[in-house]
């Protein structure tokens, strides 16, 4: 090297030394940026990803019915789903997804972006109740998509399928409407009750979720628990139900359509309650398929949505008969021996009011009219009377209001009277004295529901108890699984006199021995072994021409047959109501329907118990497959 | 023997032993209950094997290495251009040979050997009385290489051939219009490559490098989490194998490109200082080396290799800090891998050779 050329390589080799120890200075001067400064904001963040706080859900309470069988069971289901922070971003992610587990892409990715705004605590569900085969897809999809994980949660079974399904309701997860209405008393994702008891029970049903703080790794399998405050499970509890019971009567509906209420005398609880047709909750816990929708929603005329027994409203036809003669007696308009003559029909206001029996009945007192249901009397009756009496006697024995049962949405009775009018038509406000006749055999604009039908007829069989009908029997007790029996909803007393009342019970009860219940041989045969009480009602759906027309007519138009009563006669011990839509006279199709269930409940049940309410659902859990390995 | 362990210049010795042991600590911390669990043991025997040849060439007289300087870069042409053609092709790029189920990255120690040749070149002459005519020749020996190399395509790797450039500075001082001409020649080129060379995800990195947050779950995650991991570590750091970024694997490809968040994280800010000391020696002391190298080929050579070394530290802890870009850049002794690992024990050799002719003569 040449001599002169050291000290200038080296001043230059000074300059690059200053340049190393400069980046050196520079590079640390970055991770104090990082580690001193920023320090406590990316601890939160590293925090923030490995320590999460995972709900448990809370199992809710079984529901039993009354001799403690099972109505819904709890088992355990297997959730496909996707942690929060798992989230795919990316729609090319999204769409393989979608088509690795057979679902629509537009849909999933539709589903995954209102989780992202919305969406919090519970993980995004991509797949509910995984059967074999759905596990067997879950565990093959995981293993390319490891982002994806399995959950196992409680899951309702609602055994019976459709035995009681309009009863028991359904869950589901909270949805937004109520999550805005009552945003203090819901967490997004938690499972509520959505229809039936499940919601107006919700409370008693559900427990408390608690919740874990675990340490989870990168792809949110759980490493570490921090401790964590264990679910508390809803108490399980019993409803007034009778399994049984609700087994024949949705055996004695069969394919037809229309509700069917029985009322313990006691109490008020609801022994028995089915509407036709009834739908399988089951169905309703995962989401609606295009299938159900068009099953059980979409322009399906016989509406299986609606709970019959208390959203269903029917002219009460001739049941309705017994609320007049009350008003009747009452007022004085007649004593129960006034006889009317009934000449197959009469003229009021210039207008023919035609009776059920074209021939007419002749003379009859009030038992006689009750028994052969003769419209010729009840309009007379009814003539006798303003509107306003028989609305104030429907208030006074509690048919105008609510029956107030412990589930959601019933819907009230409809019992016209002049201020009903004005409010209803205020084009046409005045009440017109040929409309009060019509409602003397519970035509015109009375509409009632099976439900209420049933308490009226219950007060009848009580001489003026009006109870409060109810499903809630009282909780389990965890150590011996017996009842702990709830004090059921008050009633109220509101006393028949014990001549009116002596004279319906003699006419419901020749109904059945002698009247128009009595045409029909299998009531005749149960009526002969279980003495029982009750009455007919026709319910005209279309105008009546004549007979050949109305056989003519399509099925929808034909009217609807209602019994309502009590059982057995003496003592009675149940009240009951039935409809039977569209199947003519309520002594061919809805009596033999009552005379099933008096039947059970005073024969068979002590001899022949039906067997508790099985279910199809068997439990999913299976250990999972070691995935396949994929072509 | 004895005679041979005194070639060792115990300073840098010292040094890359101390940063061998941080390297192996960080390895066997961020291998742990991976696949990878002994990733830790196969880098150290790279490691030995790597303190084998190191040994070899400090006792060799530089010269002598010099010597095969043009075939060895011929030879190294011709793999560059072998790997193109019969390479195995991993992650959409072909740069390996595989030998014997090893894979081996001819441009890991082709950087070196144009250094070497380039050195050699250049070291005939003094340094005021080299043409621009042979500046040139040397650039276009540094160029070519890259060009093949970028082929591959490989962006990072041919970039770390540019500090051998650093030699013409070296020769004729830094001029101004030196300086101008530089910074239009890259912004010239890299609009240029910006517009005709990067591949579309050299393009995304250089967005995402822009942006981090914008693509928090796609490629913007790695460099978040190691700036999680690096910032969370605080002052002295979550502790030996308690870092929860590298533990949970929140922290991506931990044992090659982002080692030393495993590092930042579990040993803290302390521990980087610790770290960053030990890589300032280590330039410190190729300088050093290269002040007292008897030829201008030798000094042109540790001047190179420290800024071969010194880009691999700003690029690799630069980049896992979110300073610079997502480019992928091993940091010596930390990162994982056979080929980079060999190549810097080779250069470290050839300089303690150099400083210890230094000491004899």
């Amino acid at each position: 090297m040449d001599p002169r050329q050291r000290p200038l390589l080296r001043r230059r080799l000074g300059v690059f030394q200053a340049m190393a120890w400069g980046l050196v200075g520079l590079l640390v001067l970055i991770y104090a940026w990082l580690q001193l400064v920023r320090s406590g904001e990316f601890s939160q963040l590293a925090l923030q990803q490995a320590v999460k706080i995972r709900p448990i859900p809370a199992p809710r309470g079984l529901v039993l019915d009354r001799n403690g069988q099972r109505l819904v069971d709890n088992r355990r289901a297997l959730h496909l789903v996707i942690q929060r922070e798992d989230l795919p971003t990316k729609t090319e992610v999204i769409a393989a997804l979608a088509e690795a587990l057979v679902l629509d892409p537009a849909a999933l990715a539709r589903k995954v972006q209102s989780y992202r705004l919305a969406g919090k605590g519970r993980p995004l569900v991509l797949k509910e109740n995984l059967d074999e085969s759905g596990i067997a897809l879950a565990e093959r999809v995981r293993a390319r998509y490891p982002f994806l994980s399995v959950e196992v949660a409680p899951r309702r079974v609602y055994l019976g399928d459709e035995l009681a399904g309009h009863v028991l309701g359904y869950v589901g997860e909270v949805d937004e409407p109520m999550m805005k209405a009552k945003p203090e008393l819901y967490r997004l994702g938690e499972t509520i009750g959505k229809e039936g008891f499940e919601a107006s029970g919700n409370d008693k049903l559900k427990g408390v979720d608690g919740q874990k703080r675990i340490l989870v790794d990168q792809l949110g399998t759980e490493v570490a628990n921090f401790g964590q405050v264990d679910a508390v499970a809803g108490r399980s509890l019993f409803l007034t139900l009778d399994a049984g019971l609700q087994k024949i009567a949705q055996d004695a509906m069969g394919e037809e359509a229309g509700a069917v209420v029985v009322l313990d005398l006691r109490d008020g609880g609801v022994l028995a309650m089915y509407s036709s047709p009834a739908y399988d909750p089951n169905l309703f816990l995962n989401r609606l398929s295009q299938d159900m929708v068009d099953r059980y929603l979409a322009n399906n005329v016989t509406r299986p949505m609606v709970n019959r027994p208390l959203q269903g409203i029917y002219a009460p036809g001739s049941t309705f008969k017994l609320l007049v003669a009350i008003a009747a007696l009452e007022k004085g308009v007649v004593t129960p021996n006034t006889v009317i003559y009934c000449a197959g029909k009469k003229n009021f206001y210039g207008r023919d009011f035609r009776c059920d029996k074209p021939t007419g009945h002749g003379g009859l007192s009030m038992v006689q009219a009750i028994a052969q249901s003769c419209d010729v009397y009840f309009y007379e009756l009814a003539s006798r009377l303003d509107i306003d009496d028989i609305y104030a006697a429907a208030e006074k024995y509690g048919l105008t209001e609510r029956t107030g049962i412990d589930l959601p949405q019933e819907k009230r009775t409809r019992i016209p009277s002049r201020a009903w009018k004005k409010k209803t038509y205020p084009r046409d406000p005045k009440w017109y004295g040929g409309e009060t006749i019509s409602v003397g055999i519970g035509q015109g604009a009375v509409g009632v529901t099976p439900l209420g039908l049933a308490r009226f007829y219950a007060l009848l069989a009580t001489r003026g108890k009006l109870l409060t009908p109810h499903l809630f029997y009282g909780f389990r007790d965890d150590q011996s699984n017996g009842l702990v029996p709830a004090s059921a909803p008050g009633s109220r007393d509101t006393p028949l006199d014990p001549k009116i009342w002596a004279v319906l019970n003699e006419g419901l009860s020749e109904v059945v021995q002698s009247g128009t219940a009595s045409t029909n041989p299998f009531v005749r045969e149960i009526a002969r072994q279980i003495p029982f009480s009750g009455k007919t009602g026709t319910a005209q759906v279309a105008t009546f021409v004549d007979k050949a027309h109305y056989a003519r007519q399509a099925k929808f138009l034909k009217d609807h047959a209602l019994f309502a009563g009590f059982a057995p006669r003496d003592n009675p011990q149940i009240a009951f109501a039935v409809v039977v839509e569209n199947a003519g006279f309520g002594s061919t199709s809805a009596a033999p329907v009552a005379a099933k269930l008096v039947k059970y409940w005073c024969l068979d049940r002590f001899t022949h118990p039906l067997p508790p309410p099985g279910g199809k659902l068997v439990d999913p859990f299976v250990p999972p497959q070691p995935p396949e390995e994929p072509e | 023997m004895r005679e041979r362990f005194r070639a060792l210049d115990p300073r840098l010795l010292w040094v890359l032993l101390a940063l061998i042991a941080l390297g192996t600590l960080t390895l066997y911390s961020a291998g742990r209950n991976t696949p990878q669990a002994g990733i830790w043991l196969k880098q150290s025997v790279w490691n030995l094997l790597g303190l084998v040849f190191l040994l070899l060439l400090a006792t060799t007289d530089p010269r002598r290495i010099f010597r095969f300087s043009f075939p060895a870069y011929l030879l190294g042409l011709v793999a560059l251009a072998a790997v193109l053609v019969v390479g195995k092709k991993i992650g959409g790029a072909t740069r390996w040979f595989v030998l014997a189920g090893q894979t081996f990255q001819p441009s890991e120690l082709m950087k070196w050997v144009t250094l070497l040749y380039v050195s050699q070149r250049l070291g005939s002459r003094n340094a005021d009385t080299v043409s621009r005519l042979e500046l040139f020749g040397a650039v276009g020996l540094v160029v070519f290489p890259m060009l093949l190399i970028q082929r591959q395509p490989d962006l990072g790797m041919a970039l770390s051939f540019l500090p051998i450039l650093l030699i013409i500075p070296l020769m004729k001082g830094l001029k101004t219009r030196w300086v101008m001409a530089l910074l239009l020649l890259t912004s010239l080129g890299g609009f240029g490559a910006w517009k005709f060379v990067l591949k579309p995800y050299q393009k995304q990195r250089v967005m995402i490098f822009l942006d981090p947050s914008a693509d928090l779950k796609g490629k913007g995650y790695q460099v978040n989490q190691s700036r999680i991991a690096i910032g969370s570590g605080g002052l002295i750091g979550k502790g030996f194998t308690s870092g929860s970024q590298t533990q949970l694997n929140f922290l991506p490809v931990k044992t090659t490109d982002f080692a030393f968040s495993v590092w930042a994280e579990e040993r803290g800010f302390l521990g980087v200082l610790i770290a960053l000391g030990l890589f300032g020696l280590l330039l410190n002391r190729i300088l050093e080396a290269a002040r007292v190298a008897h030829t201008n080929a030798e000094v042109y050579f540790c001047a190179g290799a420290a800024g071969i070394f010194a880009l691999h530290l700003l690029v690799n802890v630069g980049m896992v800090a979110g300073a610079l870009p997502n480019k992928g850049m091993v940091l010596p002794f930390f990162s994982a891998g056979g080929s980079s690992t060999l190549s810097f024990f080779l250069a470290l050799g050839l300089i303690m050779g150099v400083l210890h002719r230094s000491r004899v003569k």
